[in-house]
């Protein structure tokens, strides 16, 4: 279970386990973590639990709320996250919640909001909905590289290579993709009938591993390609 | 009923870290549909659910798409569906009271089933279903999840949604409780459209610009674009299993009753 550490001056004075779903820090004596110093506010701030997160809310204090060191309105807590209230400091101690994407199981739990509903297309339904964003980025680092066009309508210029693939073709139809990955870029023919040339040699239908310095050709574009 | 009109390409992976694949998919283009489930459950049952799910699934909807393409009553895909996906969740439920290992196990559920230039898409849970059309690429399922419930209600920021780990809650599934309640919604599917049909361990670790930019770099190679997806959700992590279905339509298909309509009085015209 997630807990809470106070300590004052980098000595620990006292902790609390997060054993409620809500609970206040504060300089009053009626909060679940009471913060004597005078910086704080009486209700100056409180720690909510959603799941299996902890979200800790500014109670618009009078100092404010800060998070290893940033000022937050409301924040999700993190393994080993110090939130400051003057000179005592409060820690959250929670691996489960660690930085690192979660590898927990898929869980059901009760909703918040909704019961059974629609059965029918409901008429807020039929709108596009951005939906729960994609997870942080997880710790991969991909290598940067960009081609530059040595013949073709685009001779002289260069174009990135920042994304997950980048197309090339001819009159709309994309004849092949240079795809980035953590340990390299990749060229793969997508349609036509002819395969792309690697240094004046087909790749054939396999995706083609790319290195520093080659010189591709696609249709009438010839390229090269470059790796930092 | 023109029998290539939707052209099906899927991939499944366990994925980088997982030693179970939990996802089942299951298609028959020449019915139009399309099924994908991402089973939960302890020791394997997750793989058991997901897989009744799908098997169930497709088999019930090819008998009565069988059936209601000889009737052409404009509501029966819908009730197809319905009945369909009743039929999977008292199958998953009696197993899960039935078994002591698959107890407490259940499933999410994406499906779409194609007919007369139309499409009927159902899910449950967090898998969700994406349409690319004039290169744009739209979500039309709301994820049964808290995470979506928090961002809704404004207890968190869609832009703070990286920091939860709250990603793995679902707040509804298939074969948890005797009856399911299943978002359904029909839509019109023009010639051109890609479908996309995937479990979270894709739209968890690749945003949905990138899922957009390898959709319309390789729509023309279907199953190197559903490769593709697979290929950079294991790049950027791999945490889950990834499944993946896209379904192309390739032309308009009007239900056959129509067509000989409109054959019928071309003809008469000529």
């Amino acid at each position: 279970m997630a807990k809470l550490v106070l300590s004052k001056d980098g000595v620990a004075v006292h902790q609390c386990w997060l054993d409620k779903d809500r609970l206040t820090v504060g300089r009053g004596t009626g909060n679940d973590v009471v913060i004597d110093d005078p910086a704080a506010s009486r209700e100056h701030a409180a720690i909510t639990c959603v799941g299996n997160d902890h979200i800790v809310e500014d109670l618009q204090s009078s100092n404010g709320t800060f998070v290893n060191g940033t000022r937050i309105i409301r924040h999700i807590l993190q393994h080993g996250d110090v939130v400051e209230f003057g000179a005592l400091h409060l820690r959250y101690v929670n691996p489960r919640a660690s930085a690192d994407v979660d590898l927990e199981r898929t869980m059901l739990i009760p909703g918040l909001q909704r019961g059974g509903d629609d059965l029918s297309p409901a008429p807020d339904s039929q709108d596009a909905d951005d939906g729960v964003p994609s997870a942080r980025a997880a710790r991969v680092h991909f290598p940067r590289g960009r081609v530059k066009v040595l013949a073709g309508a685009r001779a002289g210029s260069t174009i990135e290579l920042d994304r997950v693939v980048a197309a090339f073709g001819k009159g709309g139809h994309r004849l092949a993709v240079v795809t980035r990955r953590p340990h390299g870029y990749f060229i793969t023919h997508v349609e036509g009938r002819r395969y792309p040339r690697v240094n004046h040699q087909s790749i054939g239908a396999e995706p083609h591993p790319l290195r520093n310095g080659d010189v591709i050709d696609i249709a009438d574009e010839s390229l090269e390609f470059l790796l930092d | 009923m023109a029998h290539d009109f939707i052209e099906v390409a899927a991939s499944t992976d366990v994925g980088n870290v997982r030693q179970f694949n939990e996802d089942s998919i299951a298609f028959d283009p020449e019915r139009g549909v399309v099924v994908l489930a991402d089973g939960m459950g302890g020791h394997r049952a997750g793989e058991v659910a997901g897989r009744m799910a799908t098997e169930i699934i497709l088999s019930a909807l090819q008998t009565e798409v069988a059936e209601f393409r000889s009737t052409a009553n404009p509501h029966s895909p819908l009730r197809a569906v319905t009945k369909s996906i009743n039929r999977a969740n008292t199958a998953v439920f009696t197993a899960a009271r039935t078994h002591p290992n698959y107890q407490g196990m259940g499933t999410t559920l994406a499906l779409a089933l194609f007919y007369d230039n139309r499409v009927t898409l159902a899910h449950v849970g967090d898998s969700r279903i994406y349409r690319l059309r004039d290169s744009r690429l739209q979500l039309l399922t709301r994820d049964d999840s808290l995470l979506r419930d928090q961002i809704e209600l404004g207890l968190i920021a869609a832009a703070d949604a990286a920091e939860s780990h709250n990603r793995s809650l679902v707040t509804r599934a298939l074969g948890i409780e005797a009856s399911v309640s299943t978002h359904v919604r029909d839509d019109d599917a023009l010639p051109g459209d890609v479908f996309l049909l995937c479990s979270d361990g894709l739209n968890d670790l690749v945003d949905d610009a990138d899922i957009e930019l390898i959709l319309n770099s390789l729509r023309s190679n279907l199953p190197l674009a559903a490769g593709h997806l697979v290929q950079s959700a294991k790049d950027n992590g791999g945490y889950d299993n990834v499944s993946v279905i896209l379904a192309k339509v390739r032309k308009a298909f009007p239900a056959a009753s129509h067509a000989a309509w409109l054959k019928r009085l071309l003809g008469w015209l000529r």
